[in-house]
């Protein structure tokens, strides 16, 4: 079942439908098959892959906050070869459009996962993580300054012809340019935003509730910071292809998010909570086209045609 | 097969403040469910808490099509449930978890039951499984004072063998901890008196009972609890350091893990 009225394009990205799953809530997808027909989403973005397997942080890992949680996996992961040789094959069997989410440590890790994943078959795109906060070494560079993510995205334009996706960091300190830098050195799509670093402390014990300290607040909390900054980026860089992440739990929520200009969104921290909600949203979307006569297309960025009182980050 | 299942809620019984079961009606859950596994539960329409919480079932009725739960107030979640009118629905996602083992119990074996607090809440299915299957078993049930034996009563009638009642400070049954108690017995003189030890409780329990077993030499299957995100290993939240590899991953590997699996040093 395709519904033209939800085809949407980002550049050489073409998905049947707008409703994708981030990376890091959705396993490899396969962990969902008794929930959701992987084949009826736009795509899923698998869990971050490195060059090897990844073992991830000591628990306690995830503690839940107001409306959200907070995390600090730390990208366990099968490795990128585990991934083609035991994910990828089903996940094509089941007829799920693939998007590999990508991290190393170093420049040079990111061009050897991206040229493992080059010959692949059955993979819609690469999106880059230049942003999880939650390991040490030098990844937390590539996200927050430009120069850095210009770097690394050039490197990996250079090693790949794969729709090359790069996934941005709320905690830079300047999105607009994080996300010029990225356009300007070979990104496709942008997607935004990563989790917000952030930390929960036990009041009696005065200890991070979490082992790594801090971690990446997610869910419904942040979803007012995620629209004002795909808002913002789509103002900044009109045509620019956009995903829209950060809390996205119900079809208002998805219709916000294309209003303030993106082209797709990710589901993420919802599909804890709800392993179905991607595959409903998806009839749930088909069912509001329908009912209006309109097409996903039609409903991206009228928040930006309408505009706003004042500019976007006004704290009133 | 794993489902989301809407569950009306048909009644509540406080066994004592702060501890409590919940009844829904789950008819389809009811008959898939075996003992040691757990569903992920959520009241809806809340922001706090967020995230499902994971509740082992504590017995299912499978002629009635009811899931029943043992539940101590802790929390948000713990509260939302309390909360909850009776006649309203909660979605009950599973059965999740792998559950416990009576597979490969030698005859006329004795099995024993160890719980902590509310470790307690997954039993009262076992114990149905163990009594149809003709298995005796001991409860060892332990908590620091007599309010945390709450649901003593609710095991008065469905042990199939003896109860021994422990608390920390003396307050109910024996004084000292429930590993104590199980410990002075498991010993029958020539090896173990159990076949095997089915065990629910927090992480300093299981870290005694799995020096004790292993002393014995006693099979055993520890129901253990992490903080799980969602309950069918999508978010990596509920990992335990294990001996073999890095980390188990509580809900999927478990949550019933022999305590040989778990590296204990590193809790």
């Amino acid at each position: 079942m395709t519904d033209p009225a939800l085809r949407v394009r980002l550049g050489p990205l073409e998905l049947a439908n707008p409703i994708v799953t981030a990376s890091g809530t959705f396993g490899y997808g396969l962990e969902f098959t008794d929930f959701v027909d992987l084949s009826e989403l736009g795509a899923l973005c698998t869990k971050g892959l490195s060059l090897r397997p990844h073992a991830g942080n000591v628990p306690p890992r995830i503690c839940e906050t107001p409306a959200g949680m907070l995390n600090a996996i730390g990208l366990q992961n099968v490795g990128v070869e585990a991934f083609l040789a035991e994910k990828l094959p089903r996940l094509r069997t089941l007829g799920a459009t693939v998007i590999a989410n990508v991290w190393g440590d170093t420049e040079e890790e990111y061009v050897a996962v991206v040229e493992a994943l080059q010959d692949a078959e059955g993979l819609a795109a690469i999106e880059l993580n230049i942003s999880c906060p939650n390991v040490e070494k030098g990844r937390m560079l590539f996200g927050n300054s430009p120069t850095a993510t210009a770097s690394l995205v050039s490197r990996v334009r250079a090693a790949t012809r794969s729709t090359l996706i790069v996934k941005l960091s709320p905690n830079a300190p300047d999105l607009v340019e994080s996300a010029r830098a990225a356009r300007d050195t070979g990104a496709d799509v942008l997607s935004l935003v990563n989790t917000f670093v952030g930390m929960a402390i036990d009041p009696v014990t005065a200890r991070p509730r979490l082992s790594f300290g801090t971690g990446g607040l997610s869910g419904p909390a942040i979803k007012p910071l995620a629209v004002r900054m795909v808002f913002q980026v789509a103002r900044a860089l009109p045509g620019v292809p956009l995903m829209g992440i950060g809390g996205i739990s119900d079809l208002s929520d998805v219709l916000e998010f294309l209003a303030a200009g993106a082209s797709a969104v990710q589901i993420g921290t919802a599909n804890f909570r709800d392993p179905g909600v991607s595959g409903r949203l998806v009839k749930e979307l088909a069912v509001y086209c329908a009912d209006r006569g309109t097409a996903v297309s039609s409903l991206v960025g009228r928040a930006q045609r309408i505009g706003t009182g004042g500019e976007a980050g006004a704290e009133g | 097969m794993r489902a989301d299942h809407q569950a009306v809620l048909l009644r509540r019984r406080v066994f004592s403040p702060g501890f409590f079961s919940v009844t829904f009606r789950a008819p389809t859950l009811a008959r898939e469910i075996a003992p040691g596994q757990f569903v992920m539960l959520e009241v809806a329409g809340r922001l706090r808490p967020y995230l499902r919480r994971a509740y082992s079932v504590a017995d299912a009725d499978p002629d009635a099509g009811e899931a029943e739960f043992l539940v101590r107030r802790i929390g948000p979640g713990t509260a939302a449930l309390e909360d909850l009118a009776e006649g309203s629905e909660a979605a009950l996602l599973g059965p999740l978890g792998n559950g416990f083992s009576l597979a490969g119990l030698p005859p006329r074996a004795r099995v024993a039951v160890v719980a902590g607090g509310i470790g307690a809440a997954p039993f009262p299915l076992l114990f149905r499984a163990l009594t149809a299957a003709e298995i005796p078993a001991d409860l060892y049930l332990g908590g620091r004072n007599a309010a945390e034996l709450g649901f003593r009563s609710r095991f008065a009638e469905i042990v199939p063998g003896e109860t021994f009642l422990s608390t920390d400070d003396g307050s109910l049954g024996e004084k000292g901890f429930v590993t104590d108690a199980f410990a002075r017995r498991a010993d029958g003189g020539r090896g173990p008196l159990y076949a095997r030890v089915f065990a629910c409780g927090p992480m300093p329990m299981f870290a005694a009972l799995a020096r004790v077993v292993q002393r014995l030499d006693c099979p055993s299957e520890f129901s253990t609890e992490a903080a799980m995100g969602c309950g069918f290993g999508a978010c990596l939240g509920c990992v335990i350091p294990a001996t073999e590899k890095p980390f188990v991953i509580s809900c999927m590997e478990g949550p019933i893990l022999p305590p040989g699996k778990i590296a204990w040093e590193k809790i």
